[in-house]
């Protein structure tokens, strides 16, 4: 790739030298003069204003950078961004506009042993929710022991029917998983979903290490950071396993199209991998066989790595007005013929309600003790919860089950007595539909904001490859709420991201 | 290759061809217009507008500054250079995944850089500046095209877009010059000398003909020249050979009609001489090769992208 401008400045001698005395302190020198350390645990900072010491030559380059430097590798980031088209499309007032998602050049930084946490608890948690899935598409054995009520599945707009009895290779149902976590006061990294049906955001962990390396390269190489670029090549290991041959597999990237804003992503990782990306009008079925129209004629697709929501896979089974889908597709995957990663009905096992249970299913299937708790969740449809909750609503955010986005959702803290009367009427009317959470305060990260630094807050997505092995590439998306004191990390709502350095020791 | 992937990456070239057409015309006008008288000025601007737009969005004034508006910078006209340049992008978006990085970043980087530009920003000083730096930026996208791609199917179906489209353009281009047009005044001189130099033909005229400037012989080096890449003859060679690069493995039925098609064609330039274009027989001529065209475009869909699914299974 190309990044013009970007500066090749930086001396290659090492930080140590970077590193006397120092006696820049957050809310007080540049460029940590705004720097105000709060509540919420911070990234780089100890409470008593101390930098951690794997951010010491981070630190030490920033703060001996020439003033405006870091404003000028910022600009020459966003315009590379732009010149790459790594962008996602606005639509407003009948134009499409595109924007890039802003990056902010300071890595977020874990450490080896942090992660080696997070890697194992991961791993347990893919596992379990796989064998969950696999469960409840076959015996319903933990729907029997009453570990996890019917009516919480069989309900499940999520929920295929038609998966039921279908083996999938290697039981793996969730191929391709994004686990959003959260670092809490205490400093605990907690769960706070699992995206199991379609993630995205690892093409920006790999574009962003792009940037940030060429801007920070005696940094990057001094800190030890694990490399994360073999993603695609792991990502097509994965998809490869799940074919029912090994040779000649043929293996394409099924997208919604340019209009889709992950396209860039879709495009990338097909590239990347150097397989088709193909989008619904180029696929056919014939005879429960999938082809690719091509220029010579029909060629055969044995694995469908789908970046489409189960509800437009196919119109003959599933919604019957999306043109995105390819008609047939569900019976050629049940007759074997083709592999759809991830396979259909995933999102049962991601729902607001199930991510309550994940503590017990782990537990249940592995007889351990969860490795990364879930941030605590109180499950309202039990009488005991609800009462608690119901006390104490000035101190959650309670949730509808079903909806996502912010939608049937009150922030107790921040809601009115009449709001919270309100919503607890909604509650005790049907309580099965909601779970509460005490308000979490998400750790800080510093931030590149205004010419100085100062501390945002941010979450961590790493990415979960599971055919018939088990990878985790050692890095993430983190993502980045740039506006002062907000929690909201998503793109939508002007939330950022930024590169995660994972330290080798 | 993925069928909607070959007939994007021939749009795309068709409309960067498009779009480096219009930039050179626009470019080669604004320089030459200072020398003419109005009428004359007035004569080859009409010629220019009959080349670049069709008659829906040709602008009816006759003033520089607005044709240059509509033909350069007019984003409701669909063959204009920024329109051309949009959907050269976003045909290449669509198949970002088969492009190098180089290719697309240069495309995407000239959309970008003339998305925002108007007409009365460049008009103040030396207005041509802006399409001469396009020309260079096309250059450089053409180079890239060259050495960074493989040179496989994909490309071919570049190379196909690309010369089916100059073929046309070229004819078109010549076609106004020698047809007579009602209240018109005839090109000169000046204007034949022009002609070569929107097909950046000046300097290679001159080497076969010495600077001699005859229309006839202007006719026969843009039309018959087989190693001027700006010859109609010459892209209808690269035509017939991307044919035979693309859709290899398809069968030999369905090959057929095409390769009769590209044939016909290319005997059509090999075997044609100056004689049949002279006393009026230019204007027909370059009809023919037009339709031709649109023939071989036209059999090349149906063969090997929108063929129907059951002529195969």
């Amino acid at each position: 790739m190309q990044h013009e401008a970007l500066a090749h400045t930086e001396d290659f001698g090492g930080p140590d030298h970077h590193l006397p005395n120092r006696a820049c302190l957050p809310g007080r020198d540049a460029p940590y003069e705004n720097y105000a350390l709060g509540k919420p645990y911070d990234e780089m900072f100890a409470a008593d204003g101390t930098v951690r010491q794997h951010y010491a030559a981070l630190d030490g380059r920033l703060t001996t950078l020439p003033p405006g430097e870091l404003q000028r590798r910022q600009q020459a980031c966003e315009l590379s961004f732009l010149h790459q088209g790594i962008t996602f499309t606005v639509y407003s007032d009948n134009q499409a506009t595109e924007r890039i998602i802003p990056t902010d050049l300071l890595p977020r930084i874990v450490t080896a042993k942090e992660w080696a946490r997070i890697d194992a608890g991961l791993r347990q948690r893919i596992t379990v929710l796989n064998l969950f899935l696999r469960d409840i598409y076959g015996d319903a054995r933990v729907l029997k022991d009453g570990i996890v009520p019917r009516s919480m599945i069989y309900g499940s707009k999520h929920y295929r029917r038609e998966m039921r009895g279908l083996p999938v290779p290697h039981g793996a149902y969730v191929n391709v998983c994004g686990s959003d976590l959260v670092r809490n006061e205490a400093g605990d990294f907690v769960v706070l979903e699992d995206n199991l049906r379609v993630p995205s955001g690892v093409s920006y962990m790999l574009a962003n290490r792009d940037v940030v390396r060429r801007a920070f390269p005696a940094v990057f190489r001094s800190t030890g950071v694990r490399a994360i670029e073999h993603y695609p090549n792991e990502l097509l290991a994965t998809l490869r396993s799940l074919a029912p041959y090994h040779d000649d597999v043929s293996i394409a990237v099924l997208t919604p199209g340019v209009f889709n804003s992950a396209f860039f992503e879709h495009a990338f990782l097909a590239r990347q991998m150097g397989v088709e990306l193909v989008e619904g009008r180029d696929l056919l079925v014939n005879d429960n066989v999938v082809y690719a129209r091509t220029t010579s004629g029909l060629k055969r697709i044995d694995v469908i790595y789908r970046r489409i929501d189960d509800d437009f896979v196919d119109p003959l089974i599933f919604r019957e007005d999306s043109s995105l889908g390819v008609p047939g597709l569900f019976n050629a995957y049940r007759a074997g013929n083709v592999v759809v990663a991830n396979a259909l009905g995933t999102g049962v096992a991601d729902d607001k309600a199930v991510y309550a249970y994940v503590p017990r299913l782990i537990r249940y299937y592995l007889s351990e003790e969860p490795i990364l708790d879930n941030v605590e969740t109180y499950l309202c449809r039990e009488d005991k919860s609800l009462s608690h909750v119901l006390a104490n609503l000035d101190k959650f955010v309670v949730k509808a089950v079903g909806e996502s986005g912010g939608y049937g959702m009150l922030v107790g803290p921040h809601a009115s007595k009449t709001e919270r009367e309100d919503f607890a009427q909604k509650v005790k009317a049907d309580p099965d539909n909601y779970i509460a959470q005490p308000t979490i305060q998400l750790s800080t990260a510093p931030t590149f904001v205004d010419g100085g630094v100062e501390p945002r807050h941010v979450d961590l997505r790493p990415f979960i490859l599971h055919g018939e092995h088990t990878t985790i590439v050692p890095g993430a998306l983190t993502r980045v709420a740039l506006k002062r004191g907000s929690l909201v990390v998503n793109s939508s709502q002007g939330g950022g991201s930024k590169d995660t350095w994972v330290l080798s020791e | 290759m993925l069928s909607r992937v070959a007939d994007s990456l021939y749009w795309m070239a068709r409309y960067i061809e498009r779009g480096e057409h219009t930039a050179r015309l626009v470019a080669v006008k604004l320089e030459s217009m200072v020398e003419q008288s109005r009428e004359d000025a007035d004569a080859a601007w009409h010629r220019v507008v009959g080349a670049l737009a069709s008659a829906e969005f040709a602008p009816k004034a006759h003033d520089a500054y607005v044709i240059t508006q509509a033909l350069a910078f007019a984003k409701a006209n669909p063959s204009s250079l920024v329109a051309s340049l949009r959907f050269a992008r976003d045909n290449a978006r669509q198949v970002r995944e088969q492009l190098s990085t180089e290719v697309w970043e240069h495309l995407n980087k000239l959309y970008l850089r003339l998305q925002p530009v108007t007409t009365e920003a460049v008009w103040g000083h030396h207005p041509a500046r802006v399409f001469r730096e396009a020309l260079e930026d096309f250059h450089t996208l053409e180079g890239v095209v060259y050495s960074t791609l493989s040179h496989n199917e994909g490309w071919y179906f570049i190379q196909l877009g690309r010369h089916i489209e100059r073929a046309q353009l070229i004819s078109r281009l010549l076609d106004l010059h020698f047809r007579s047009l009602p209240g018109v005044a005839a090109p000169k001189y000046f204007d034949w000398l022009v002609l070569l130099k929107f097909c950046c033909a000046f300097e290679p005229y001159s080497r076969a003909y010495t600077a001699q400037i005859r229309p006839e012989k202007i006719a026969e080096f843009l039309v018959f020249d087989g190693e001027f890449p700006h010859s109609v003859r010459f892209s209808i060679d690269r035509v017939c050979d991307a044919l035979l690069h693309v859709a290899q493995a398809a069968p030999p039925a369905r090959r057929a009609g095409v390769e009769r098609l590209a044939g016909r064609l290319k005997a059509t330039v090999d075997f044609g001489q100056i004689d049949d274009l002279m006393g009026g027989g230019i204007v027909p001529f370059l009809a023919d090769i037009t339709r031709q065209c649109e023939q071989i475009h036209e059999s090349v869909h149906l063969a090997y992208i929108s063929y129907g699914a059951e002529t195969v299974l």
